[in-house]
């Protein structure tokens, strides 16, 4: 297959919460490098355009993800009636214009429309943790939909050839938000489903801390992690990273994460652990030891439960020391979690053990 | 990992774009003057290989240059060499500066790509869109396809049928004389005929036809005295329009008026389908497909899906019978069969015929080789053959080739031949001096005489003669 021919598709996934915009955007003292909204989206569309201007038949797709709601604000297979009619000026190209418009139009209305409803509800939604995972499942969705190739056109599925597939469809997250702990496992989830459509999830945290699950994401799809540091160049970070597809990055090489966070978070509290405790017979991690699991409804002897719990105030000592430790133990834990399958023959013992 | 080896040597075999090789013979102060526009800049950055674009990329947004070895050490060592070609090809276009240890792109090409990118200026490189019209109801997408469809056709049409003397519609006489200044036709008995090269042109993708056709115009264009950054231009500003949208010639150049250049233009690039115009005076013009597919490396031509022509994909069954089933009721398709395939039947929506050792030997006499046939049956094969493996029978594509071969069973090699020997001594002793020198093609001992190459006859005729002349 010739995959320079054909275009490649680029789906990007935008933090847009303005709780963290707006401390991203406070100035030296408290960041070295302030990166307000207006900025990030204007070096942000120079990026778009650089994807699209690649090739003519590179796809582009944009989701937004703000407080409690994700939203498409821009797809290049169906775009927007209104913003195709709109305004051409012989200076701009119009599939740039399209992009740009589109987009800032979409997140000014649909900031708009938040205030709004936070002021009549009196509620302060624009706190609210951006809904970060649906915006990477609605990516995908869509994804999903441009590499499948078309339904009505039954004659070409039943051969599995299809002319307009793309190859190596791509996700870049753009995230300023930190890791929130109950989306372990929406965002796992998310990762098979990406490793299953062979899309590359790329992630660039753009404030705050590294994210764990993001972190984890672009590893396992083989995409690369990037904290923005010096967040004043972040076009230049954007373009050189992410924008050259995967056959390119095997000539030009990206950077990619030396150390991966492996941490998972616990079932039960959704908080990330450096030891856990792993269901045997379907994975779950916990925080604690259980006598029964509480998504598979194993019940575990009484003896191994009592020797897990002897253990475990050594077990926190020991790792308490050494933090490097117990990020390798974790990471024994979620691999199992990842590659392995549930061992059928265990439900009858009922051991539990702790990942290694 | 093995598909790293895999991509590589696939990298190479793609060749660069037509249009690349003829840029890089322009000089340094056209292309520059062709850079100025932003539209030009995009449509020839498209036109880049996909390492290219991300070196231009990564240096776009630089202020200053930056030390070769700073980008070098981003390359995987085995993507070394596809890194250094790349490069070369980019100083060659000028894009890059000319400086062998600071990278930085061309100043002008870097002011008007990021103003492609961003937007903004007033260089009005992207075409001005026409005012709303009133009086004339706005021309359809489909109706711009069906244009170019036909026009391209007619001219496609006009080279398979010259050969067999049938009367088709003539495309104009400019479309012609360019036919014939680019060596696909010739005059011949008065009438205009087809040459090899014109063959091997039908066979091609409609995208390269139309390349190569424009590239001839470009020459063509030199000569008569055209401004050829304004002919580039106003062909990358077309690329960049939108299907379906009106333009106006005015304001385009920065003038009320359109330049000469332009209007000619206007009305070559309307003998080809590449716009649409309501009149031949008509100030406003339509881009068709054709036009704003130019820089897209594989592009959906409406060629492919008008209204007379058969299914969008491949058309043509191949059995190992060496019959051909074509699905297509389209006069072109027809006739581009008929090059190379004995044609038996027609029905409304199929052609049956087969692959004989005569017609593939009309082919190739014709000047169409085995590969051009072989690669326009993959390339047309219908989809029930893709399931095939591999997808045309292999006797049918070993045969064709053997076929070629045949007509290369004759080597001709110049030489001497020299008889005449007096004794069968004298004739030996030459030719022992003969195959010292590693000269000697044939030798029939009985005759008494023996074939040399050009390059040894100096060398035996002085021996000769040095031995008659001993002997005298």
């Amino acid at each position: 297959m010739d995959d320079d021919s054909n275009g490649s598709h680029l789906s990007v996934v935008l933090d847009l919460s303005p709780k963290y915009w707006e401390l991203s955007a406070r100035d030296p003292p408290e960041n070295t490098y302030p990166l307000t909204l207006a900025t990030f989206l204007s070096q942000l569309l120079a990026f778009l355009n650089a994807h699209i201007a690649c090739r003519h038949e590179n796809t582009l797709a944009v989701f937004g993800a703000f407080p409690g709601k994700s939203v498409m604000l821009y797809s290049s297979s169906d775009p927007l009636p209104d913003a195709q009619s709109t305004n051409t000026n012989a200076n701009s190209y119009p599939p740039f214009h399209a992009v740009d418009s589109a987009v800032v139009q979409r997140i000014m209305t649909e900031l708009d429309s938040l205030e709004d409803q936070s002021r009549r509800a009196e509620l302060d939604l624009l706190e609210a943790p951006s809904a970060m995972v649906g915006a990477i499942a609605k990516a995908l969705c869509y994804v999903n939909r441009i590499t499948l190739p078309p339904s009505s056109n039954s004659k070409t599925q039943a051969n599995g050839f299809h002319p307009g597939v793309l190859p190596d469809p791509r996700i870049l997250i753009l995230s300023i938000s930190p890791d929130l702990s109950t989306s372990y496992i929406p965002i796992m989830n998310s990762i098979f489903s990406a490793q299953k459509l062979k899309a590359t999830i790329d992630v660039c945290q753009i404030y705050g801390p590294n994210t764990v699950f993001l972190q984890q994401a672009a590893h396992l799809t083989g995409g690369s992690y990037i904290f923005l540091e010096r967040r004043d160049a972040l076009l230049q970070y954007l373009i050189m990273s992410f924008l050259p597809p995967p056959a390119i990055r095997k000539t030009l090489s990206v950077p990619t994460q030396e150390q991966v966070d492996f941490r998972a978070a616990c079932f039960c509290h959704k908080k990330i652990i450096d030891i856990g405790f792993v269901c045997s017979v379907c994975l779950s991690i916990f925080c604690q030891p259980l006598p029964v699991c509480t998504t598979c409804r194993t019940k575990f002897p009484m003896k191994t439960l009592q020797r897990l719990n002897a253990a475990r105030p050594l077990l926190a000592t020991a790792t308490g020391n050494s933090r490097s430790a117990s990020v390798g133990r974790a990471a024994a834990v979620t691999n199992n979690g990842v590659g392995g399958l549930p061992h059928s023959g265990t439900i009858g013992n009922g051991n539990t053990s702790n990942g290694r | 990992m093995p598909s790293l080896h895999l991509s590589a040597p696939a990298e190479q075999v793609n060749s660069p774009h037509s249009l690349l090789p003829f840029l890089q013979s322009q000089s340094e102060k056209t292309l520059n003057r062709l850079y100025e526009r932003p539209s030009s800049c995009l449509s020839i950055f498209r036109l880049l290989a996909p390492l290219q674009q991300q070196i231009v990329m990564n240096l776009l947004w630089l202020e200053s240059a930056i030390p070769s070895s700073t980008m070098a050490a981003w390359v995987v060592r085995e993507g070394k060499r596809n890194y250094d070609t790349a490069l070369t090809t980019l100083f060659r276009l000028h894009i890059l500066t000319k400086s062998p240890i600071k990278l930085a792109l061309n100043p002008t090409f870097k002011t008007s790509l990021r103003q492609a990118l961003t937007g903004g200026g007033t260089t009005g490189s992207f075409g001005v869109p026409a005012p709303k019209d009133d009086t004339h109801p706005p021309m359809g997408i489909d109706g711009l396809d069906g244009y170019a469809l036909e026009r391209w056709e007619t001219i496609l049409h006009y080279m398979v049928s010259s050969g067999s003397g049938q009367n088709t519609m003539r495309p104009s006489k400019e479309v012609l004389f360019l036919l014939q200044r680019s060596g696909l036709m010739a005059n011949s008995h008065g009438s205009l005929q087809i040459t090899s090269a014109g063959f091997q042109f039908l066979l091609h993708s409609p995208h390269a036809q139309l390349w190569d056709l424009l590239l001839q115009y470009f020459q063509l264009a030199e000569e008569r005295g055209m401004d050829l950054v304004e002919v580039l231009s106003f062909l990358f500003m077309l690329s960049t329009m939108e299907l379906g949208r009106e333009y106006t010639t005015e304001g385009m150049n920065g003038t009320d008026t359109a330049s000469p250049t332009h209007k000619a233009m206007l009305n070559d690039l309307r003998d080809y389908g590449l716009l649409w115009q309501r009149s031949r005076s008509s100030r406003r013009f339509y881009p068709t497909r054709l036009a704003t597919t130019l820089t897209s490396s594989s592009p959906p031509l409406p060629t492919s899906t008008g209204p007379s022509s058969g299914p969008k994909e491949g058309f043509i069954v191949l059995e190992t019978n060496y019959r051909v089933y074509a699905y297509t009721d389209n006069p072109l398709q027809t006739a581009v069969l008929n090059l190379f395939v004995a044609l038996k039947y027609r029905f409304p929506n199929l052609v049956v015929g087969s692959i004989t050792r005569d017609s593939v030997k009309k082919a190739l006499s014709n000047g169409i080789s085995a590969e051009q046939i072989i690669s326009y049956l993959i390339a047309h094969a219908h989809p029930q053959m893709r399931k095939n493996n591999p997808l045309l029978p292999v006797t049918v594509q070993d045969q064709i080739r053997l076929w070629e071969l045949e007509k290369n069973r004759l080597k001709s090699q110049e030489g001497y031949l020299y008889t005449a020997f007096t004794s069968p001594a004298d004739y030996e002793l030459v030719l022992n001096y003969a195959k010292q020198l590693d000269v000697v093609l044939w030798e029939n001992a009985v005759k008494r005489c023996f074939f040399g190459t050009l390059d040894g006859h100096a060398n035996i005729k002085g021996f000769i003669e040095r031995r008659t002349g001993g002997n005298a």
